[in-house]
């Protein structure tokens, strides 16, 4: 497959491609820098950089329309420049700094140029977007010196179906006037903490293998999860009320192995010692399954200020990875348990395309399914019947809808609150 | 539209590369930036069994003047040659690249890339030919220069054998008395020309010379020497240079209809393109002109 050396820091080779030979039938790997992330891919050299992008790492901000470089729907940054990611085989780029749209900007915190874009309605139905964001994005930053009359012909790379060039030409024209020296860079370039970096496999493996085939063997080893700088993907703050007395709650918590089968589609593999723990947990949401491969640190297991704080951190073998950052706190009631939720959850990749609001409410209910088995745990004192399923398909699909009216109905509620 | 699965070499050294691409016996391909390949595969138009992607090749990187000529190894992007200073040597360069498609595709593309690839509409072979750049070409015999003129000899044929890898491009450094001129028109900016031409005019006291090469009205960049009307045209107009458009216009007729031989497309006749070179013909020669006396110091700047 690979002839090249094998190194631990996937930057260490950075700029320069390894040499390599693949047979037709080979994967080969692929050490790139996406929007700030280490990423290692392992895929057949026919895929194109644009395809890598949308389909091993989930970034799908990244539009294909004609593959054969013309309309520049694909454009991204390739080491600082503009470059079409379908002109590009992902193979080529061992060693380079990539960055997509989603790099440029965070929804809560939007780059200078996505600003005018929204400001000057320089988008209609938005496919071209992307590509002229990072089309211009590159010009404003490489020829701060480009006059007004130049823009139509500069940014005549990128097609517009819908048209909207007065509005682009005036927003890249805005953003230029506000930026005279150059604009600023991009905003969501965040290095992400990855699993396995420490057994010398960097995030983001998507080499096809379920996850855990290839570590079976070797075994998960104790790493320290460094949560991102940044705000979460999703934030999580959720009350229920169990039940069950605090007490019984607690000889779950106490119980790392039973409190694992509570959680939905997860189980436990691992002990590796001093609170950390390894693990497998599937998620299904329509056709997109998920298998996560990870670690869990239990940091406080406070029982007498009714607190647990887990840290988690997985990596999917689509390339996705999640991390967590979950404190459980309880107080007793007239009637049991009340027991509050706060999750962090960042995520990147493919699932991080479930857009928040879906994969909150996907967490909203894996919550309340976790919250059930933890009800059934504490009274019979076992695990439930089985470990808890995996969140099917079908129930997740009509759980967040239907959570979705709930919440409508309890907004008003909430934010009085 | 993805490309047929190939086997894919990235080496290190250029005698390695030259092998791989031996080894393939003619099913092998270099890619260099692929901003033509990757399309051809896309489309199935090829489907090459091993790709050697040449990128790895540090010796092929390197870009800079030396002996009278600007030498750009065979992975230098056209952006890098663009905005690379040493690249002043050579002003025709400059003119032209900012035609090859857009920033994007010049990110990536290679100048020698567009001249292996032989697109005859293409800008970099016609000011390959216009100065007669020297070519490198490397293969398992060695490597030998191959004038610009002589190596392409029909739409994306060249003389590169199936284990030839073009090095380098020479491109000659524009001397005193020197002037360039190049123009194209295309349906929209970074399109493929419908019809262009390079110009370079030379005034030595009172002896001028010209080349002129026509691109994408042809199988291949086609270029003449101004001799005879073209050249008396140019040095009899002396300091009236607003004259000199008009005045070139008759003599170019001969020349487009010459030169000019493509068929019609779906995008304009032959025709159309005859007047389209001639009119861009006259123009750029004129400018060509004023900047060589410029150049030469026979008029103020
Ligand atoms: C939308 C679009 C618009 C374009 N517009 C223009 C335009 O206006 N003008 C223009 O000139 N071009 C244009 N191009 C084509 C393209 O930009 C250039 O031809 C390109 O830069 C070629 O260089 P490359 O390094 O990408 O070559 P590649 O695509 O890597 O290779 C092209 C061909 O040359 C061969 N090759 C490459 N390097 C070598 C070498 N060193 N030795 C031997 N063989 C080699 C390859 O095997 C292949 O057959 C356009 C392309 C696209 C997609
Ligand atoms: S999809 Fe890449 S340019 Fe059209
Ligand atoms: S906004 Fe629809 S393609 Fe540009």
């Amino acid at each position: 497959m690979t002839t090249a050396p094998e190194t631990t820091d996937p930057l260490a080779q950075k700029g320069k491609p390894r040499p390599i030979k693949a047979g037709v039938d080979d994967l080969v790997e692929v050490r790139m820098t996406v929007n700030g992330t280490p990423a290692v891919l392992s895929l057949p050299a026919r895929v194109t950089l644009a395809d890598a992008l949308r389909d091993h790492l989930g970034l799908t901000g990244t539009h294909v329309g004609c593959e054969h470089g013309v309309c520049g729907m694909c454009t991204v940054l390739v080491d600082g420049q503009a470059a079409r990611a379908c002109l590009l085989f992902a193979v080529q780029l061992d060693g380079a700094d990539i960055v997509t749209v989603e790099g440029l900007g965070r929804p809560d915190d939007l780059h200078p140029l996505q600003e005018a874009f929204g400001r000057n309605h320089a988008l209609q139905c938005g496919f071209c977007t992307p590509g002229f964001l990072m089309s211009s994005y590159d010009l404003l930053s490489t020829k701060p010196e480009v006059t007004e009359d130049e823009l139509p012909e500069e940014l005549s790379g990128v097609i517009c179906r819908c048209t909207g060039y007065r509005n682009i030409l005036t927003a890249v024209r805005e953003t230029h006037e506000a930026h005279p020296d150059g604009i600023p860079a991009p905003g969501n370039c965040a290095h992400r903490a990855l699993v396995g970096r420490a057994t010398g496999q960097g995030g983001g493996s998507t080499d096809g293998r379920e996850a855990g085939e290839d570590t079976a063997a070797e075994g998960t080893r104790r790493i320290d999860i460094v949560l991102p700088d940044g705000d979460p993907t999703i934030a999580v703050d959720i009350e229920t009320e169990i039940g069950v007395p605090v007490d019984a709650v607690w000889r779950v918590f106490d119980d790392v192995h039973l409190l694992a089968r509570c959680l939905p589609g997860a189980e436990l593999t691992e002990d590796l010692g001093e609170d950390h723990y390894g693990g497998r947990a599937r998620v299904s949401v329509g056709p997109i399954k998920l298998s996560f491969k990870g670690v869990a640190h239990v940091v406080a297991h406070d029982r007498a200020g009714q607190r647990l704080r887990v840290l988690a951190q997985g990596q999917d073998t689509g390339g996705a990875q999640t991390q967590a950052d979950i404190v459980l706190r309880t107080e007793a009631t007239a009637t049991g348990t009340a027991m509050r939720a706060e999750a962090k959850v960042y995520l990147t990749g493919r699932i991080a395309q479930f857009g928040r609001a879906l994969a909150g409410d996907v967490s909203r209910r894996m919550f309340e399914q976790f919250a059930d088995a933890l009800r059934e745990a504490a009274t019979s004192g076992q695990a439930p019947s089985g470990p808890v399923k995996a969140p099917s398909a079908l129930k997740l699909l009509f759980a967040p809808l239907i959570d979705r009216i709930r919440t409508a109905l309890r907004r008003g509620r909430r934010t009085a609150r | 539209m993805k490309a047929a699965p190939f086997a894919y070499v990235r080496p290190s050294t250029l005698p390695d590369a030259i092998a791989e691409l031996a080894s393939t016996d003619g099913g092998g391909k270099v890619i260099a930036g692929g901003q033509s390949l990757v399309p051809v595969l896309a489309m199935r138009l090829a489907r090459p069994e091993t790709l050697v992607d040449i990128n790895s090749v540090a010796e092929l990187d390197r870009i800079g003047t030396a002996g009278g000529y600007l030498e750009i190894g065979a992975t230098v992007r056209q952006r890098r040659v663009e905005r690379d200073p040493v690249s002043a040597a050579v002003p025709l360069l400059g003119m032209a690249l900012p035609w090859v498609g857009h920033r994007e595709l010049r990110s990536r593309g290679t100048v020698c890339g567009s001249l292996a690839h032989a697109d005859p509409a293409a800008e970099l072979p016609a000011v390959a030919c216009c100065l007669n750049a020297e070519l490198v070409v490397t293969g398992t015999g060695g490597a030998r220069r191959v004038p610009a003129r002589e190596f392409f000899s029909g739409a994306m044929t060249t003389a590169l054998g199936p284990s030839d890898i073009l090095t380098a491009a020479r491109f000659p450094i524009a001397g005193r008395g020197e002037g360039f001129g190049f123009a194209e028109i295309a349906r929209r900016h970074g399109d493929f020309a419908l019809a262009g031409v390079a110009a370079r005019v030379r005034v030595r006291g009172a002896e001028t010379d010209a080349e002129l090469t026509g691109f994408g009205v042809s199988d291949r960049p086609v270029t003449c020497s101004a001799g005879g009307e073209l050249a008396t045209a140019l040095s009899e107009c002396g300091g009236d240079v607003s004259r000199l458009a008009s005045t070139l216009s008759g003599p170019l007729t001969a020349v487009a209809e010459e030169l000019v031989d493509t068929d019609g497309d779906a995008h304009a006749s032959r025709d159309y393109r005859r007047r389209l070179f001639r009119t861009l013909a006259s123009r750029e020669l004129s400018k060509a002109y004023e900047r060589a006396r410029r150049s030469a110091g026979e008029v103020n700047p």
